[in-house]
């Protein structure tokens, strides 16, 4: 029991952090923040494709970037779209997206799966680059109003205030978060460990698998969405080569390793290591890329299952007991 | 009654012929074992029963219903339950989500995303009185894939009847055991099917002389004899085809 009381202390401290963090960085550090936490949002979801479900996928940007124009587009084309409604866009338009392809994706895995939706990407990303009319090829959408988060007649929030944008942020992804955490948690959560060990066998127990992958893949998408429309009103630009591109297709699948897909956190911590070394290197070196490529062999090599493996690792030796054996926590 | 039948059914693999008008009547509440050589066609003949492929030509009645070429789901939902030769679980699960996935099955809790599985006591419950029942309650939170050979058999079998079916489908489930687990898995299996129908696909002759009530041969595709197990035993074909070489 004294873990979790440890636990909850660690909670409280963590929220009083977050409420104090934009006073005590100030918006430089903000923003980092919020850059943090959208790239978060975004290994998350896709890691309950990658270590939830066995599923490798090669091009989860589109459902990022599908979030961050459909967001960015409803602003610039809808008169007064609200700001949850802008955000909802982005939601709806990644799981639309995922819906017209689970019918060829749900039905495949392995290497099929990541080739299809390297192929997959490529066409959105080209078709971004090639729409001009519509996403304003290489240069993206941009220069949309930001509207502020209005609730009637109680109060309004000015959301090109990065303090009050960053409050947001914490809000709309931290609930996201908990929301996909709890997913994990339901019979269907287990489900999803299930198919990632034997998906002959869940068919086997009764379930029905293309359409249990489907309505994963629809929830991953969906949230990959949020971050993305997330970041369209963090930058009030999204252009396809930020957004779409193969390169963040990629980043996420770096992320999310180096933060081990093995757990629920690994890809949090994945973003926490990728936004800071982006932010203490990208002075020195234009790739952080290859910096993150040189951690993940090492990961790869020394601690296959991530930052978040080690850290399950140091907690078993200080708190003396093993790690908790449950469904995710090994991949 | 006849619980599960086939009618006429064959199966190639890219012109091999597997399964050779085959004719199987299986009745309501029998232990019905399969026997034959290696290469008889006895696991094919599950696949082809139990939707793993459509056989190539006949029909497959479950409860006189015609369920040919059903997916794996479907059946399992009308009460078939089936066990794989070669061990089958969820081997980075541990042994209680293994059964557990079965009694969500049973339960019809399927695309439920509201409720914690772990809050659900009623689930949790009946998992493990059924790893209770198996003998596999202290090695409850064990990933499967680290538990012994016997229990994780003991466990491939159990996973087969956590959905409560009509009709239990077991492939070879005594394959690569010792005498004693073998022993135990028979017992095992005696205590958990009582009242259902099995379909037993065996090679250990004990086991199926002392198990089965009607005894199936089937012997390059084709069924070579049916019957009752003391006229199985005394069967010249039987004997010339299989059993003979047994007792050399």
């Amino acid at each position: 029991m004294i873990n979790r009381k440890v636990k909850w202390v660690l909670w409280g401290v963590m929220l009083i952090l977050l409420t104090f963090y934009p006073k005590l960085v100030g918006p430089y550090f903000t923003n980092v923040f919020v850059h943090f936490a959208i790239f978060a949002l975004y290994a998350v979801s896709f890691n309950l494709l990658l270590g939830y479900t066995g599923l490798f996928s090669f091009g989860h940007a589109m459902y990022f970037g599908a979030g961050g124009f459909a967001t960015a587009l409803a602003l610039i084309h809808i008169n007064g779209c609200s700001l949850l409604v802008a955000l909802f866009m982005g939601f709806f338009a990644s799981v639309i997206l995922a819906m017209v392809l689970c019918p060829i994706v749900s039905r495949v895995s392995g290497t099929a799966f990541a080739m299809l939706h390297l192929a997959f990407s490529m066409l959105i990303y080209t078709l971004a680059l090639k729409l001009r009319k519509i996403t304003n090829g290489e240069d993206g959408v941009s220069g949309f109003p930001i509207p502020a988060l209005n609730i009637p007649g109680v109060v309004s929030f000015d959301m090109r205030d990065s303090t009050n944008f960053y409050y947001f942020v914490v809000v709309v992804i931290g609930i996201s978060l908990w929301l996909l955490w709890s997913f994990t948690k339901t019979p269907f959560g287990q489900l999803m460990v299930s198919i990632r060990d034997n998906a002959k066998r869940v068919a086997y127990m009764g379930f029905k698998v293309p359409q249990t992958k489907a309505m994963i893949y629809a929830i991953s998408a969906g949230f990959a969405g949020i971050a993305g429309a997330v970041l369209a009103l963090f930058q009030d630009v999204i252009a396809p080569d930020f957004a779409l591109g193969p390169g963040t297709s990629f980043q996420v699948i770096l992320i999310t390793m180096v933060g081990g897909m093995g757990s629920f956190f690994g890809p949090i911590w994945g973003s926490a290591i990728f936004t800071l070394l982006q932010e203490f290197t990208s002075r020195y070196i234009k790739e952080v890329e290859l910096l993150m490529g040189v951690i993940l062999i090492v990961v790869m090599l020394y601690f296959p299952k991530g930052f978040a493996g080690v850290l399950a690792l140091i907690g078993s030796k200080v708190f003396g007991q093993l790690p908790r054996k449950t469904t995710a926590e090994d991949g | 009654m006849i619980i599960l039948e086939t009618k006429g059914l064959y199966h190639d693999f890219k012109g091999l012929k597997v399964l050779f008008d085959v004719n199987l009547e299986v009745k309501e509440g029998e232990r019905h074992a399969i026997i034959g050589p290696n290469g008889a066609g006895k696991t094919t003949l599950f696949n082809a029963i139990t939707g793993t492929y459509m056989p190539s030509k006949g029909r497959v009645f479950f409860k006189g219903k015609d369920v040919t070429g059903s997916q794996p789901e479907q059946l399992v939902r009308q009460g078939i339950g089936r066990s794989f030769q070669i061990t089958s679980t969820f081997s980075k699960l541990t042994a209680f989500q293994n059964i557990r996935i079965g009694i969500l099955s049973k339960r019809g809790v399927r695309f439920n995303m509201f409720r914690y599985v772990d809050d659900m006591k009623d689930i949790t419950q009946e998992t493990d009185e059924l790893l209770r029942r198996i003998n596999l309650y202290d090695a409850r939170d064990v990933p499967a894939g680290i538990l012994s050979y016997g229990q994780q058999r003991s466990l491939e079998i159990s996973m087969a009847l956590a959905t409560d079916p009509d009709l239990v489908m077991l492939d070879e489930p005594s394959a690569g055991m010792s005498k004693e687990e073998t022993h135990y898995a028979v017992e095992l299996i005696r205590k958990l099917t009582e009242g259902k129908t099995i379909v037993i696909i065996e090679h250990d002759m004990d086991v199926v002389f002392s198990l089965a009530d009607r005894i199936t041969v089937l012997h390059q595709g084709t069924i070579l004899a049916s019957g009752l197990p003391n006229e199985i035993r005394e069967n010249q074909a039987v004997k010339d085809a299989y059993l003979g070489e047994m007792e050399e």
